[in-house]
């Protein structure tokens, strides 16, 4: 008998298991670490942007991907962890340890509350009542807006300003995010929202409380994903309605599909491509020559092409980036073999 | 004192259809039986309604009783009902498919104050064993059968409900699952009560037994007596001739008498 066995406990929860892996996720760090030295201030923009929305895109993939419900108020909870810094900023002066646990808290009730209609809705129509969450919170957030005089966004002041410095900052709060989730799904309540993903009605049957398993995957989501919003504040600086649109939530939406469902890994490479994609396209465009004639349509261009990709990915590779990425990784483990 | 008691049990649909009337059945402690019947007779309604199921199909206990271990039960949330120590293995789906053998076992919540190892799972289902890491929608229909079984024990129950465990198996594989079933109440003393189309294969396995028809209970008793009884061999074990015949069609003057005094 050969190959590789778990022989105690400690073994069977490790999150590496062989010393391959842990050298190669070693040399990933180090890179990692690397990167604010290695690269430009657009390419560190973007590692930033990434890390920030691979918190979002975690926090999405465990409600929709592992716990089975769909939720189209992504981006009314990111704008609600976003305003509360904002106004607990500008109202309170409050420090940042103030307001990320105020975002969160926040982000939970509402969770909380736009997670009820999961307990008797489903699919299509449980998406339409989460949109609810959407309009209300961005129409508060306006009124705040209007009321106060800051019809041009909330100014916040950030605790950092250099972009090193935020991607370190951006690179542990992902890091702790993954972790957090990794572990959360090894835990009884991710197991439950798996179960529950699977099988509402067995689940019931194995004592699992499908309505706790529900509103604890919204409640611990929308926490996560106001959090976010908190960090975009203070990395934007400023927080305004308008960067919270409907198309951020379809983004985001995006990350979890193209990235492939029910994967922590796939969140995190749905949110690269989503972050990178728009400026594939354009350099795409600039290569071929099509920059200068298509300028006036640049936007249409990118929409029509993020829409083809969704096609594409919801067709043909419904396991996503990292259906592809598995596929890759098998080819060279089992190789010369085809199949285990 | 019985384990479980269904007193008159009345069980409607959308608040219109009667599916189960005045059915009554007693459980004892330790004890195997089996709940025989065509379909439609109301078997898995009548499991349904003492695992709280009834409730997710829109439907409800309008009149009777189930009492377990002394308690009122009916009309409960399954999850309750789970943890107050039974457990039902599904008739179909029964299994998480997106989730391998082990984590299907590890979702399972053990009632308050009781215990049941995992790893007796797998002394039971040695075939189980080698798919630890398998997730269940691979599985094989003997397996999930095994699988859902071991989850169920996994509740740590007091009451196993098993709804139609020769659905879509080998006859072989229906009499080994009943040894099996036959061995974990010997080892662990867990109380089962089996919905059951197979009434030979029920009738070898079980101490007592109730026959349904229409909605109603129309025979009980012991496994020799029901197995000898003319209307179960002729209607259940296949002892009229090859002709398929039911005692919905032909029997109609006989339940009459039964029922209705």
């Amino acid at each position: 008998m050969s190959g590789y066995y778990r022989t105690n406990y400690l073994e069977d929860v490790a999150l590496l298991d062989t010393r391959a892996q842990k050298a190669w996720f070693a040399l990933f760090i180090v890179l990692l670490l690397a990167v604010p030295f290695a690269v430009g201030p657009l390419w560190l923009d973007l590692a930033n942007q990434i890390l920030l929305g691979s918190i979002g895109a975690v926090a999405l993939m465990l409600l929709t991907g592992f716990a089975g419900q769909i939720s189209l108020g992504h981006a009314g909870l990111l704008a609600a962890g976003a305003f509360t810094t904002g106004i607990l900023f500008k109202e309170l002066a409050a420090p940042f340890w103030v307001t990320l646990p105020a975002s969160a808290a926040v982000g939970a009730a509402l969770g909380l509350v736009f997670g009820l209609p999961s307990l008797r809705l489903r699919g299509l129509y449980l998406a339409v009542s989460t949109l609810a969450l959407h309009f209300i919170v961005i129409h508060a957030g306006a009124e705040y807006e209007t009321k106060r005089g800051y019809s041009t966004g909330i100014l916040v002041d950030s605790p950092l300003t250099d972009a090193r410095h935020w991607y370190f900052a951006l690179l542990a709060a992902s890091t702790l995010t993954i972790l957090f989730s990794l572990n959360l799904l090894r835990s009884r309540t991710g197991r439950a929202w798996r179960a529950i993903h699977g099988r509402e009605a067995v689940a019931e049957a194995l004592g699992i409380s499908v309505q706790r398993a529900k509103l604890s995957a919204f409640v611990i989501s929308s926490a996560l994903t106001a959090v976010a919003g908190c960090l975009f504040a203070y990395f934007r600086g400023f927080v305004s309605v308008e960067a919270f649109s409907l198309y951020l939530t379809i983004q985001y939406v995006a990350m979890i599909i193209v990235g492939g469902m029910g994967s922590i890994l796939g969140a995190v490479l749905g949110t690269i491509f989503v972050v990178l994609f728009p400026h594939a396209i354009d350099a795409l465009m600039a290569a071929s020559g099509l920059g200068e004639r298509l300028s006036s349509v640049v936007f249409a261009v990118n929409y029509a092409a993020f829409g083809l990709v969704m096609i594409f990915f919801l067709v043909l590779e419904p396991q996503g980036l990292v259906g592809i990425w598995r596929r890759v990784r098998d080819w060279f483990l089992l190789w010369p073999f085809k199949q285990r | 004192m019985s384990l479980l008691k269904v007193e008159k049990l009345e069980v409607t649909y959308h608040r219109v259809i009667t599916a189960v009337q005045g059915v009554s059945l007693e459980v004892p402690r330790g004890a195997l039986v089996a709940l025989l019947g065509n379909n439609g007779a109301g078997k898995t309604t009548t499991l349904r309604a003492i695992s709280g199921f009834i409730g997710l199909d829109d439907a409800r206990v309008t009149e009777g009783s189930v009492v377990f271990k002394g308690m009122k039960i009916d009309n409960r949330p399954p999850h309750r009902i789970a943890r107050h120590g039974i457990a039902l293995v599904p008739e179909r789906a029964k299994v998480f498919e997106n989730l391998t053998v082990e984590e299907n076992l590890q979702a399972a919540v053990p009632r308050p104050g009781g215990r049941f190892a995992r790893e007796k799972v797998y002394e039971f289902f040695p075939a189980l064993g080698a798919l630890r890491r398998r997730e269940a929608g691979y599985l094989s229909g003997g397996e999930r059968q095994m699988l859902a079984i071991g989850s169920a024990l996994c509740c740590a129950p007091e009451l196993l409900l098993v709804d139609e465990l020769s659905q879509g198996l080998a006859p072989l594989l229906v009499r080994e699952l009943m040894r099996r079933l036959q061995a974990i109440r010997a080892e662990t003393g867990v109380t089962m009560l089996l919905v059951e189309q197979n009434a030979q294969i029920a009738l070898e396995a079980a101490d007592y037994g109730y026959v349904m028809e229409n909605g109603r209970v129309v025979l009980d008793g012991t496994p020799q007596k029901l197995l000898a009884h003319q209307d179960i061999r002729e209607f259940y074990l296949g002892a009229a001739g090859g002709r398929r015949r039911s005692y919905r069609d032909v029997k109609q003057y006989r339940r009459s008498r039964r029922w209705y005094g």
